[in-house]
């Protein structure tokens, strides 16, 4: 049985995570880089260390879970790393577009890292749980 | 400014997109095709209910839980639980695109019926009502 977490805890980090990108492009290609490099990190800690280091998950069992009862059911705790490997993946992009000035591609890969925040935060929404079947047949069609 | 314009465009796709989702899900939508499932998979003498699942796919569960329930109740129904990483030949051959996706095949192997996302139990129910043609 693949380690099981509260699923509320990547929803309550998918809400800072967009509250944070939303900053991000408000700020724009340049004084939003800090703020971007700091999420980066934060995206880093989850998807390469595991879901127990990420800082918002950190927050999440230390100040709110307390707070609530146990939840309904677990869920597989691989999804939601996934998604922070993903976007992880845009948050390099975005950085290394602004460095470079190119912000049409900061504001794409941000706007999208975003979306998917967003799209988990407000509607329950797994992105990288969609994208599992296709990827399996793009593979597989190789 | 350019960064509110491209939050608003995102929260706008969003929440469109969701709006779409939420009236396609869980709808049970006919199949024309005459396609058969192909497979070595028992199926049930009235309908079987093929739901494809993969690992990472949390609305899996409470689909399964659904399904299995269903084909208990109904004599002649049975459910099938696939894993799309076990079977990727039945996945491409049948245009599975997400999980969970659920096939109502008939008696004789032909996929009648298709729902993707958690299927609305009262459409599962008339739909596998007119399969059995008996009202379990």
């Amino acid at each position: 049985m693949p380690k099981q977490i509260d699923p509320r805890g990547p929803r309550f980090g998918a809400i800072i995570t967009s509250v944070v990108l939303a900053l991000v492009l408000l700020l724009g290609p340049t004084r939003g880089l800090p703020l971007l490099a700091l999420q980066a990190l934060v995206f880093a800690a989850g998807a390469v260390l595991g879901l127990q280091y990420q800082p918002y998950g950190i927050i999440y069992r230390r100040w709110v879970q307390s707070r609530l009862g146990p939840p309904a059911a677990t869920e597989d705790s691989r999804p939601p790393r996934f998604a922070q490997a993903v976007g992880l993946a845009f948050a390099v992009v975005g950085l290394l577009a602004g460095i470079f000035g190119l912000s049409v591609v900061f504001y794409v890969a941000v706007g999208m890292a975003f979306l998917a925040a967003f799209l988990n935060a407000a509607f329950d929404f797994c992105l990288g749980c969609e994208m599992y079947v296709r990827l399996a047949r793009l593979r597989a069609a190789r | 400014m350019t960064g509110l314009i491209v939050l608003t465009i995102a929260v706008v796709i969003a929440a469109i997109f969701i709006v779409y989702r939420r009236r396609t899900d869980g709808h049970v939508s006919d199949v024309a095709t005459g396609a058969t499932l192909n497979t070595e998979v028992e199926l049930g003498q009235r309908a079987t209910l093929v739901q494809f699942s993969s690992q990472m796919c949390a609305p899996c569960r409470p689909t399964r839980e659904m399904l299995s329930g269903v084909a208990a109740e109904r004599p002649g129904v049975t459910h099938v639980d696939l894993d799309v990483a076990e079977n990727i030949d039945l996945v491409q051959n049948l245009d599975i695109r997400r999980t969970p996706t659920v096939l109502v095949v008939d008696g004789q192997g032909r996929v009648r019926h298709r729902i993707t996302g958690v299927p609305k139990l009262d459409e599962l129910n008339e739909a596998l009502d007119d399969l059995c043609a008996v009202r379990a």
